[in-house]
């Protein structure tokens, strides 16, 4: 299941944190061989305002009609407009894209995580979750107004602007008169469509593991459910290196988890996915301080 | 000395205990559980001293079976004898009215006289006559297999295998626990620690680990883990010396809903040693060999091949991700 997040909204926090849903067994997993898995964009000089597009490429050997399991990455700092996916299958195997438009509402620098890919390695058989690139995205501030022109073309373009809105609407009026006099059937407007995607060009960097922890802190503080604890600590495992299907043991075993900080944080977000519902807050404050002490000891 | 909290009784019999720290927790989990356990392993390896120092730490009655191919059932339930001053039959309990009960070598004993242990096990009560006499509480029963021996020996039916909660493989202690054994027990015997916790404290946690938390997830990871031993297509076995081989390809049959159950409560026990009141995937990982290598049945390519059933296990359990 591709977890599809159309945004109404312009908070896509809670929406990038609805979507959120456990890791899944791996009798259900697809049996793939991926040829390729990446995030792009369709510019690489985005500006504040300005729709662009966020694209994941996923290329298989196999002929499938779907693609199960590929949770997009947490936007939590751009808007989310749509989302459109596309599925080309054929003899030499499967291509899906998955195109989301965005819109950044300011300026600044974006980190997107990785898309992430749960399947079956037709290859092995062995379970793996995949992952592609992340990006890093400078937003540019928004085009400049017109500053310092005189007042009066200012008045001037106003004035003719009020005119032709009154001539739009009467044209509009009458051509409503007209159409109910028909008394025709009006066929709905068709579906807004994206624009054609370009190819997404080269990502500028990886986002930084700190980056990643402090988009963590800011998820969970938003939304302080269970949904969003499990995410994060899917998140953090993931840039901890732990393989898939792996548990708590196994990712405390790794030297990237060894600092006194990393363990705390892992087990607190262990406890808040597992524990039970009237212990849920005391859990998340705790990852909440946990995420908190390692983005300090990161500083 | 009362115990507060189980992890105390672990710390407790691990003193006596040396290099079997599996089996003391294994032990531990079954008496949390209210399960019954089945230990292989050659002999020499503590099960007895194990089993022993458990009755003692808990101030409970200890008695050990020691299984022969003529033994019959009433040597083990009890029987009813003509009492001639009386001129009434009374009633004699046998041996299994202890609350730790070592059944050694169950494997050298008669069906009937294993289907009279079993039944007991599961019914918690026996009937002697016209008589039913309900089985101590805390019961448990901790019964010894001997894999090297096989000569003469009445192979326990699946059915009967199911009733065990979990089969632990006793194996040899590391020479630096070897050493360790050796000054500590070459001049004197281990002695039991002696009423560490009480039959009372026992019930209490039961209680406790009956109550402890498990996530929805959680369930998920556990029925599945159980559904892969029946349908392992997908699941390869890993060999140095050559291609993957296919874990469906060894598998006669999966393990029962009993596996289902058995995970559960052992995760749960687990946390309660741990000090939790909520399971996690880590903690029915510790448990799934336990509980599923007595349960599973393989086919003679296993043997063929040279693997060992806990090698299909790991990769069972491998190829289920944790949630």
């Amino acid at each position: 299941m591709v977890r599809l997040r159309r945004l109404t909204a312009p908070l896509t926090l809670a929406l990038a944190v609805a979507a959120l849903a456990p890791p899944v067994a791996a009798q259900s997993l697809q049996r793939l061989t991926v040829q390729s898995f990446g995030l792009g964009t369709d510019t690489n000089a985005p500006a504040a305002g300005v729709p662009f597009h966020l694209i994941v490429t996923l290329r298989v050997r196999e002929r499938v009609m779907r693609i199960d399991n590929l949770e997009l990455p947490l936007l939590a700092e751009l808007e989310l407009l749509g989302d459109e996916r596309h599925l080309q299958s054929g003899p030499g195997g499967t291509e899906y894209r998955e195109t989301i438009a965005v819109v950044a509402r300011q300026a600044g620098t974006i980190s997107i995580a990785p898309a992430l890919l749960q399947a079956v390695d037709a290859r092995d058989g062995r379970a793996k979750q995949y992952a592609t690139n992340g990006l890093v995205l400078r937003v540019a501030g928004p085009a400049p107004s017109l500053q310092g022109a005189a007042s009066a073309a200012e008045s001037l373009a106003a004035s003719t602007l009020r005119v032709a809105l009154l001539v739009l609407g009467v044209c509009s009026a009458v051509a409503l008169v007209v159409l109910l006099a028909r008394r025709r059937s009006v066929p709905p407007p068709a579906p807004p469509r994206l624009q054609p995607v370009v190819p997404p060009a080269a990502p500028a960097r990886t986002r930084t593991a700190r980056d990643e922890f402090a988009d963590a802190l800011a998820v969970l503080s938003a939304d302080p459910s269970r949904a969003t604890a499990v995410r994060i600590r899917t998140v953090v495992w993931s840039l901890l290196g732990a393989e898939e299907g792996a548990t708590l043991a196994d990712v405390l075993a790794r030297p990237t988890a060894r600092s006194a900080a990393m363990s705390e944080l892992l087990r607190a977000l262990e406890r808040a996915a597992f524990t039970y519902d009237e212990d849920l807050p005391a859990a998340i404050a705790r990852a909440r301080r946990a995420l908190e002490h390692v983005l300090e000891v990161m500083t | 000395m009362i115990a507060r909290q189980p992890a105390d009784l672990r710390a407790a019999l691990s003193q006596t205990i040396v290099g079997q720290q599996g089996v003391v927790e294994a032990l531990l989990l079954a008496l949390l559980a209210d399960g019954h356990v089945l230990l292989e392993g050659p002999p020499g390896l503590a099960k007895t001293l194990a089993c022993r120092c458990l009755a003692a730490a808990l101030d409970g009655a200890f008695k050990r079976i020691q299984f022969t191919p003529d033994l019959l059932p009433s040597d083990i339930v009890g029987t009813r004898i003509f009492d001639q001053h009386e001129a009434a039959f009374a009633t004699v309990l046998g041996p299994i009215f202890a609350n730790v009960v070592l059944a050694d070598e169950i494997n050298r004993a008669p069906a009937k006289v294993q289907s009279a242990l079993l039944e007991a096990m599961q019914e918690r009560q026996v009937t002697i006559g016209p008589e039913t006499h309900a089985l101590p509480d805390p019961f448990v029963v901790m019964a010894t297999m001997n894999p090297l021996d096989t000569e003469g020996t009445y192979a326990l039916p699946v059915a009967q295998m199911d009733r065990f909660l979990m089969k632990v493989n006793v194996g040899y202690p590391s020479p630096e626990q070897e050493l360790h054994i050796l000054e500590r027990f070459a001049v004197e015997d281990a002695q039991p620690l002696r009423d560490v916790a009480s039959l009372d404290d026992v019930r209490a946690w039961r209680a406790q680990a009956r109550a402890v938390h498990v996530d929805d997830k959680l369930k998920r990871y556990v029925v599945a883990l159980v559904t892969a031993t029946r349908d392992a297509s997908g699941v390869a076995i890993e060999r140095s010396d050559g291609p993957s081989l296919p874990a469906a390809g060894f598998i006669e049959y999966g393990a029962s809903p009993r596996a289902t159950l058995g995970l559960t409560h052992l995760a749960r026990a687990r946390a309660l040693l741990d000090g939790r009141d909520f399971a996690l995937p880590d903690d029915v990982r510790a448990v799934a060999a336990h509980v599923l290598r007595h349960r599973i049945g393989f086919n003679y390519r296993l043997a063929t091949e040279g693997l060992a059933p806990d090698r299909i296990i790991e990769a069972i359990v491998a190829a289920v991700p944790a949630p």
